[in-house]
């Protein structure tokens, strides 16, 4: 069992995750059918998929709530034929986790130490110095029921940092909370991973988010892994003849039909919910004419007399990816 | 370096932790206060009573066994039946159960919590019947034998509360069918008086656990009859006990996420995880 200390003095990245050809289902329906990746100390790993892909299901095997009907993993080196000694390992924020509201933050927190079998006095060193470092030490002895929802998913990441763990799940920790409470639990999930020198699985909607602090990527669409790897290799993989072009979302509607109209334009998408963002796909033939791609999309939108707000060229985001992979399209 | 002796064993984290819930956030304490009321007024009504039309100690006594009886069965059942399903619409189960700690250390600890209100009622009733007594040699038997019996049918009740909230995903449906299995138990007195001196409806009265007690208790404080005498009746409720609390332990391993059956669930709203 390794502790955060020995991760850190350990000189080559540890190995704290592995799965291996996971399947289950819920009956006749498949909701994982081979999900297969590891995770290193320190290295942040974002899951991502659209509503039933299979993410939460694939949360809960490797946290041993549900049993797979194949495949298997390790963590920590431990097998999940294992479950009681993995749950030692392995620290979770899931996604609609309650909390007792008439215990102080204090409390919660060292009842679980002591559910993990540390003695009391112990548990409650524990709980204060988790309390401390996700910055509720202010708050530690007040009620839960009179925290705030940016206020609990701290102290649902001290509640599962109280066992010292080799790997953290959570499981959309930024859901309801405002921007800069966003901001900073995502700065608290670096320091985790960064500094505790723990494996960390990031399920999450909030792509932007996924991009800018995930390491590593796995991507499910219907319980298949349709892409995986490195966040950059993951967003290359995406089609390089694409430019992203913003009108106002009011002429979404006529800029997509005028440029899809264009020769060489094989897909417009939309980018960006309601921002008026849109994705330009060309084929290599026109994007490499002597003429560059964006000169021929906005050609295109000014014969058509709508207004461009914005450009980017090489605009490949995660975002796109995401939507292309698991075929997003505009209304 | 944490010693082992330390460390206590779940259960009893556990067990702490749903006391603490239950006596000092929940709504025991004010159960058990109103109880104290209750049995207070009960006390002093036979008293009362008892000046013009006097009424024989023994049956005093029984009547106040059995209301403290009644009142840690209920809430034996009532607690139990919150236990898990509560957990699980509250969304707390899931953090218990991502824990190394034995499933059967979760279900073992809010048992005992459950049961641990009959205690407190005996507590409170046993200076009633000491007075209601009045010196008669009935007080020794219906000590004993209340705490005995009391602690089988608390035990039994919880665990019949929690055997069906181990099976709901949503509270109201195991608080319904929790109380509907005990007023059930009622049903037999309800029949009409020839029937229920037939032989269908002494059956029912030897199955009946709670009905078995008291034809037990009755007999053994108020009709002079020695307790060998009324074993058999208590068959059934020893067997009842046995029955739901090994169901209970058996099944404790398996304690899941979603442990409900659906056809339970379509009787209440099922709150979101």
């Amino acid at each position: 069992m390794n502790t955060a200390n020995e991760r850190k003095a350990s000189p080559a990245p540890q190995q704290v995750l592995l799965a291996e050809d996971l399947q289950k289902s819920y009956g006749a329906r498949p909701a994982l059918r081979g999900l297969s990746f590891s995770l290193h100390a320190g290295r942040i790993l974002g899951f991502l998929g659209p509503n039933g892909a299979g993410k939460t299901t694939a949360i809960r095997i490797l946290t041993t709530i549900l049993e797979p009907d194949a495949g298997h993993f390790m963590v920590d080196g431990l097998s999940s034929d294992r479950p009681v000694e993995l749950r030692r390992r392995i620290g979770v924020l899931p996604e609609s986790l309650g909390f007792p509201k008439n215990m102080t933050g204090l409390e919660f927190v060292t009842y679980f130490g002591r559910l993990y079998g540390q003695p009391t006095a112990l548990a409650r060193a524990k709980a204060a110095a988790m309390i401390e470092a996700v910055g509720l030490q202010q708050r530690g002895r007040s009620l839960i029921g009179t925290y705030s929802r940016g206020m609990r998913q701290r102290l649902g990441i001290a509640r599962a940092l109280v066992n010292d763990p080799a790997v953290v799940f959570l499981d959309e920790p930024t859901l309801g909370l405002d921007p800069q409470g966003q901001q900073e639990l995502l700065k608290l999930v670096r320091w985790i991973a960064r500094e505790r020198n723990a494996g960390v699985v990031l399920c999450s909607h909030q792509l932007a988010d996924v991009e800018s602090v995930c390491d590593d990527v796995v991507i499910l669409n219907t319980g298949t892994v349709v892409a995986q790897g490195p966040v950059a290799d993951v967003i290359g993989s995406a089609d390089q003849q694409a430019v992203r072009v913003q009108v106002a979302p009011q002429s979404v509607a006529a800029a997509q039909q005028a440029l899809q109209g264009l020769p060489g334009v094989t897909r417009v998408a939309s980018a960006g919910g309601s921002s008026g963002w849109l994705r330009v796909e060309l084929d290599a033939a026109v994007a490499g004419n002597g003429q560059p791609a964006h000169q021929h999309v906005l050609e295109g939108l000014m014969r058509a007399s709508i207004p461009v707000l914005g450009f980017q060229t090489g605009g490949s985001r995660l975002q796109d990816v995401f939507l292309q992979i698991t075929q997003g399209s505009i209304e | 370096m944490s010693s082992a002796r330390s460390r206590a064993p779940g259960w009893w984290v556990v067990f702490t932790r749903e006391l603490a819930d239950h006596w000092i956030g929940g709504k025991a304490l004010g159960l058990v206060l109103f109880f104290c009321v209750m049995v207070a007024g009960a006390a002093m009504l036979q008293a009362v009573i008892s000046v013009d039309d006097p009424i024989p100690p023994r049956e005093m006594i029984f009547s106040a066994l059995g209301l403290a009886i009644s009142f840690g069965l209920v809430m034996g059942l009532v607690i139990g039946a919150d236990s898990l399903s509560g957990e699980r619409e509250r969304g707390t189960l899931e953090a218990l159960l991502l824990t190394p700690m034995s499933r059967r250390h979760i279900v073992a600890g809010k048992f005992l919590a459950a049961v641990s209100v009959w205690p407190v009622a005996m507590v409170v009733t046993a200076p009633y019947l000491t007075v209601l007594a009045q010196g008669d040699d009935a007080l020794g038997p219906a000590l004993r034998w209340g705490v005995v019996l009391g602690s089988l049918l608390a035990a039994a009740f919880a665990g019949l509360g929690m055997l069906v909230s181990f099976w709901s995903n949503a509270n109201k449906t195991s608080l319904t069918v929790s109380l509907t299995l005990y007023l059930l138990c009622f049903l037999p007195t309800q029949m009409p008086s020839g029937a229920q001196k037939g032989f269908m409806g002494y059956l029912l009265k030897r199955v009946n656990p709670i009905e078995a007690v008291n034809q037990f208790l009755e007999n053994v404080i108020v009709n002079n009859r020695t307790p060998h005498q009324m074993m058999p009746w208590l068959r059934g409720p020893a067997v009842f006990a046995v029955l739901v609390l090994g169901l209970l332990l058996w099944h404790a391993e398996g304690l899941s996420l979603d442990n409900g059956l659906p056809w339970l669930g379509r009787f209440g709203r099922r709150q979101p995880a």
